[in-house]
């Protein structure tokens, strides 16, 4: 039996929040965008199976996707991979994954990261039950977690 | 002291250990690991005194690891950095041997809280 569970919009935006702060530096926060983009370029997604079915995804746009990692690994931008971007934007939505599933307080496990230039779509039996449009110097962040529809069977 | 960070992401490696600087324990060596199979052979090889170790790997995971060790006679010190940090995980590490768990995201106070706990207060 899969529980379901109540994720908040401001949990989720305090711990993004958090996130941000602790790995890319609080001098350029991520605020929430006042006109919504489309990021585009990168997605990273980690899914929660077991006590509780969810999928966490993080969208970025090539720039943005680019500054995450510089600032992770401390490097300039022109030394970025693809390689250290997979890596990098897949701890990204580790820490973010691990932590809706903690609000969940539920026995589940957290898949490991997948990453992919272009849009990770989540499984269309999953509904959008969380969509955070931010903004990080500039570019558009969009983070959502999606979850089975209430009474649906799995 | 020789510590032996295990985890899959090169990124989160090199965070962890700018973090031990940052936290006062730079002065350490560090060993890294990319998944808990290389760290057991590391653990032999090297004879660390702390791992510091990610739960969710591929190959084997941090708490297979923390297992393995036990199991085998391994009395070194261990604490998980791990991006879950559920009560019920804690107890789960707890139950294994573990020192402690370490939340992501973390700052260097929680790296020097965790690591006095188990290498002694820095003078």
């Amino acid at each position: 039996m899969t529980a379901t569970i109540d994720i908040g919009l401001a949990d989720v935006q305090m711990l993004v929040e958090e996130v941000w702060t602790s790995f890319l530096g609080a001098d350029e926060p991520v605020l929430p965008a006042i006109e919504p983009g489309t990021p585009g370029g990168w997605s990273a997604a980690v899914t929660i199976s077991g006590g509780w079915e969810a999928q966490c995804t993080v969208w970025l746009t090539e720039g943005g996707a680019r500054a995450v990692t510089a600032r992770m690994l401390m490097c300039d931008e022109a030394d970025v991979t693809d390689d250290d971007l997979r890596d990098a934007l897949g701890e990204l939505v580790n820490m973010v994954g691990g932590n809706v599933k903690s609000l969940a307080a539920s026995t589940a496990s957290l898949s490991l990261p997948l990453v992919g230039h272009g849009d990770l779509t989540p499984a269309s039996h999953l509904d959008e039950v969380v969509r955070l449009d931010l903004t990080w110097l500039g570019d558009p962040v969009r983070v959502s977690v999606h979850t089975p529809p209430e009474g649906a069977d799995r | 002291m020789k510590l032996l960070v295990v985890d899959d992401s090169r990124v989160m490696r090199q965070i962890v250990i700018r973090t031990l600087r940052q936290s006062g324990h730079g002065d350490h060596e560090v060993v890294e690991a990319e998944n808990g199979r290389e760290a057991f052979e590391a653990v032999l090889a090297h004879s660390p005194d702390l791992v510091l170790s990610d739960w969710n790997m591929p190959e084997m995971s941090g708490i297979d690891l923390l297992d393995a060790l036990r199991s085998s006679g391994h009395a070194v010190p261990f604490g998980f950095v791990t991006s879950e940090g559920s009560p019920e995980m804690r107890a789960q590490a707890e139950a294994a041997g573990a020192s402690f768990l370490i939340a992501k995201p973390f700052t260097p106070e929680a790296f020097d809280e965790a690591l006095g706990s188990v290498l002694g207060a820095r003078p």
